[in-house]
């Protein structure tokens, strides 16, 4: 186990999106646009680092029988410190992202790593293990939302760039437009997997 | 029975601590939130009444109808019009319009406050076309009276945003209801 290793592995080999597929509920609601992918990736990351940090600090005062709802609290704090910033500094990305903010509390990649990583493991691997899971996390919303708000809506990161002829494909930006997309990535990614095994 | 008692003061321990910092980090951001929300009700009433002195849109509260009154100097003098909110069920949210009105009816300005549409759809009463200003949804309702105020597809000619007819008919009538009772409540326009 070394720290590159628990650092790189939420990019590809365990990204929590394509290879668990865990936090699909975010994944699917807000890659409607890249912008959007984006705020949601860097609010989760953010929550996810400070959780994995006080959940490997308190790891070994924390009973097995109250674990959950430690972290729920642990990570709940962390969301409402987000949401409360956001709405303070950042009105308009809060504003669009709305309900999803509060959102994270429940979102299960947080809770996951807490559960499966930062529990049994010490602050600087948990730290480590946070950041490129978020990274990773981050990673999949931009690819789906650049493909999404591409085709659904001709533009990138809120600019148009496919010219006046193109003829946006609405499906895209809306809920079946994330299914597809999300799914046919996955099946990409298990497609790569499977002929590097070969 | 000893083992609850220690599970509960843990627990309770850990939520006292989370609620410290949260009532900290808030004291902090409370101050900040509520300045957004002042400058954009202020960036809104200014785009509805745009020819108004920004210090001189005064709110007036009377039989239970809220609106704004503009006047064109700061001692307020000269009133150039009204503005108010309109309120109107969308597709997955309210959408809440600030409106802004000259002393005749006419529509001056318009600002969407708050509205949680579809992205690429029912957001776009919002969209501004690339090299334009304003939102062309918007610009529509401009110099209109409320008896113009209708979508095509209702009969009149404001053009409806193609995929979002349930958020522009929202942001259309709920302008047209809250005119006509504006005007109720201030005993007709000078036209």
């Amino acid at each position: 186990m070394s720290l590159f290793k628990e650092f790189f592995k939420g990019f590809y080999d365990e990204n929590p999106v394509f290879r668990l597929a865990l936090g699909l509920c975010p994944a699917l609601a807000v890659s409607n646009s890249v912008q959007n992918a984006v705020g949601m990736g860097a609010a989760a990351t953010f929550v996810l680092l400070c959780s994995n940090f006080i959940v490997s600090l308190i790891r070994k005062g924390v009973p097995k029988k109250i674990r959950i709802p430690i972290y729920i609290v642990v990570i709940a704090t962390f969301v409402t410190i987000v949401d409360l910033a956001m709405a303070g500094f950042a009105p308009d990305l809060h504003k669009s992202l709305g309900i999803f903010v509060p959102l994270i509390v429940v979102n299960c990649v947080i809770l996951g790593r807490a559960e499966a990583f930062a529990g049994k493991n010490n602050v600087l691997y948990s730290l480590f293990d946070g950041l490129g899971m978020g990274i990773g996390f981050t990673l999949a919303l931009t690819v789906v939302g650049v493909v999404r708000e591409l085709l659904g809506d001709g533009k990138l990161w809120g600019i148009p760039i496919m010219g006046a002829n193109f003829e946006p494909v609405l499906l895209f930006i809306l809920p079946p437009g994330a299914f597809l997309t999300l799914g046919l990535f996955l099946g990409l990614f298990n497609w790569i997997d499977s002929r590097m095994k070969k | 029975m000893k083992e609850i008692l220690k599970l509960g003061g843990i627990l309770m321990l850990i939520t006292a601590i989370a609620g410290g910092a949260l009532s900290m980090v808030n004291s902090i951001t409370k101050p900040k939130i509520e300045l957004q929300k002042r400058l954009a009700l202020e960036r809104a009433l200014l785009k509805a009444l745009p020819t108004a002195d920004s210090d001189a849109i005064i709110p007036v509260e009377t039989n239970g109808q809220k609106y704004y009154k503009g006047y064109e100097s700061p001692d307020t003098t000269g009133l150039v019009g009204y503005a108010f909110v309109a309120k109107g069920k969308g597709y997955s949210s309210e959408i809440e319009t600030m409106v802004g009105i000259d002393t005749t009816g006419a529509i001056t300005g318009t600002s969407i406050l708050h509205q949680v549409e579809t992205p690429g759809l029912g957001t776009k009463i919002e969209e501004v076309t690339y090299g334009e200003e304003k939102p062309w949804f918007q610009q529509q309702f401009m110099d209109r009276t409320w008896e113009e105020l209708k979508l095509d597809k209702d009969g009149g000619d404001i053009n409806s945003i193609t995929g979002a007819t349930i958020s522009s008919r929202a942001v259309t009538s709920s302008i047209r209801e809250g005119l006509k009772e504006l005007e109720n409540e201030l005993g007709g326009f000078n036209n």
